[in-house]
């Protein structure tokens, strides 16, 4: 049954395909305008609480270019009429071999816009020696 | 591969900067190819490997064969997403320090991550072999060898010119780490300093080596 898409998720898809296109296409710098002022980035377990540090941490990540590959994404509505979103994907750096990655976003309407107040992103990889 | 007839587990991380072939290195290690294509990475990156190992006695002749499974860990970029600390570290008891010929930055971040492993890995002074990767490609060579055999010398750490693409020095240096651990290992009369779970003791040949693991973790 082929349904028309909820306006959650065509916001939710229109916001991963512009945030991987900003983090890809441009130095990052920009990403941070995405995220709400008290927005908050745990970034493999390093938490960056606020606006600034999450826009200080995506810009200084260590590599040239960086290609994500989305494989899946899944978007709900909260209560709070907030967006809950989970991507998973693969994500290639330099000439890194390819890794898979895992992040989730919290979206917040702010008219006229929405922002970003949660973000979570682990590499897909299970090498930590336990 | 992981079933349990072997005499010793041991475990190898590579290191180095983004790009100087850790990856192709134990590919070529353990399976005797270089992969131009990156395979992606899925699940558990580490790769395996059996050799018989057999120590030197002072008369010359060679002792028992002992059987070896080596896991040989890979970093696989993600250093540059996040640290690299202790827990990457702690257990693996012996380390493949890669730079790239090519790259000269990449030597110049040998001591970099030289410091790394005396601060994260089990002891201050682990068993380390220095390998200069892509030395096939001696026309694009931004490093000369007698400034790294002077580094290699400030470290007291072999140094092997390998490459990952046509598999020379790659086994030499695998095998030299192994020799520098087991001769480690053999010297050592209180084991207690072995990081927990890195040797794995099967068989009552070895039950003096289990003694003290209950012990503080690093006499070093």
């Amino acid at each position: 049954m082929a349904c028309e898409k909820e306006i959650w998720q065509k916001i939710g898809e229109s916001f991963v395909q512009e945030y991987y296109n900003q983090f890809d296409n441009t130095n990052r710098t920009t990403l941070g305008n995405l995220y709400s002022a008290d927005a908050c980035l745990t970034w493999e377990g390093s938490v960056f609480p606020g606006k600034e540090a999450i826009s200080g941490k995506l810009a200084s990540l260590p590599f040239k270019s960086i290609k994500h590959i989305i494989t899946e994404q899944d978007f709900q509505p909260t209560i709070d009429s907030s967006i809950f979103i989970m991507v998973f994907g693969q994500l290639k750096v330099d000439d890194d071999p390819p890794m898979a990655f895992h992040q989730v976003f919290m979206l917040k309407s702010m008219p006229p816009t929405w922002v970003c107040t949660n973000d979570v992103f682990r590499l897909g990889i299970h090498n930590i020696p336990s | 591969m992981s079933d349990g007839d072997y005499d010793y587990l041991i475990k190898f991380l590579a290191l180095g900067d983004s790009g100087v072939g850790k990856t192709s290195f134990l590919y070529q290690y353990t399976d005797t190819k270089f992969n131009s294509k990156f395979i992606t990475t899925v699940g558990i990156d580490f790769r395996e490997k059996r050799v018989v190992y057999k120590s030197t006695n002072p008369d010359g002749s060679s002792g028992r064969g002992q059987k070896i499974h080596m896991q040989l860990w890979d970093t696989a970029g993600q250093e540059r997403f996040r640290s690299l600390t202790t827990a990457f570290f702690r257990d693996a008891m012996g380390f493949l320090l890669l730079f790239d010929l090519t790259n000269e930055q990449s030597f110049l971040n040998v001591r970099n991550w030289m410091s790394q492993l005396q601060i994260h890995a089990y002891c201050e002074s682990p068993d380390v072999v220095l390998c200069g990767n892509k030395c096939d490609l001696s026309d694009q060579r931004a490093v000369r060898e007698d400034e790294v055999r002077e580094l290699a010398e400030k470290y007291g750490i072999p140094y092997f010119e390998t490459s990952a693409a046509n598999g020379q020095n790659v086994n030499p240096a695998v095998d030299v780490l192994l020799d520098l651990i087991m001769k480690r290992m053999e010297r050592c009369v209180d084991k207690s300093w072995i990081p927990d779970g890195t040797v794995r003791v099967n068989g009552p040949t070895n039950a003096d080596l289990s003694e003290g693991s209950d012990r503080s973790k690093c006499a070093c």
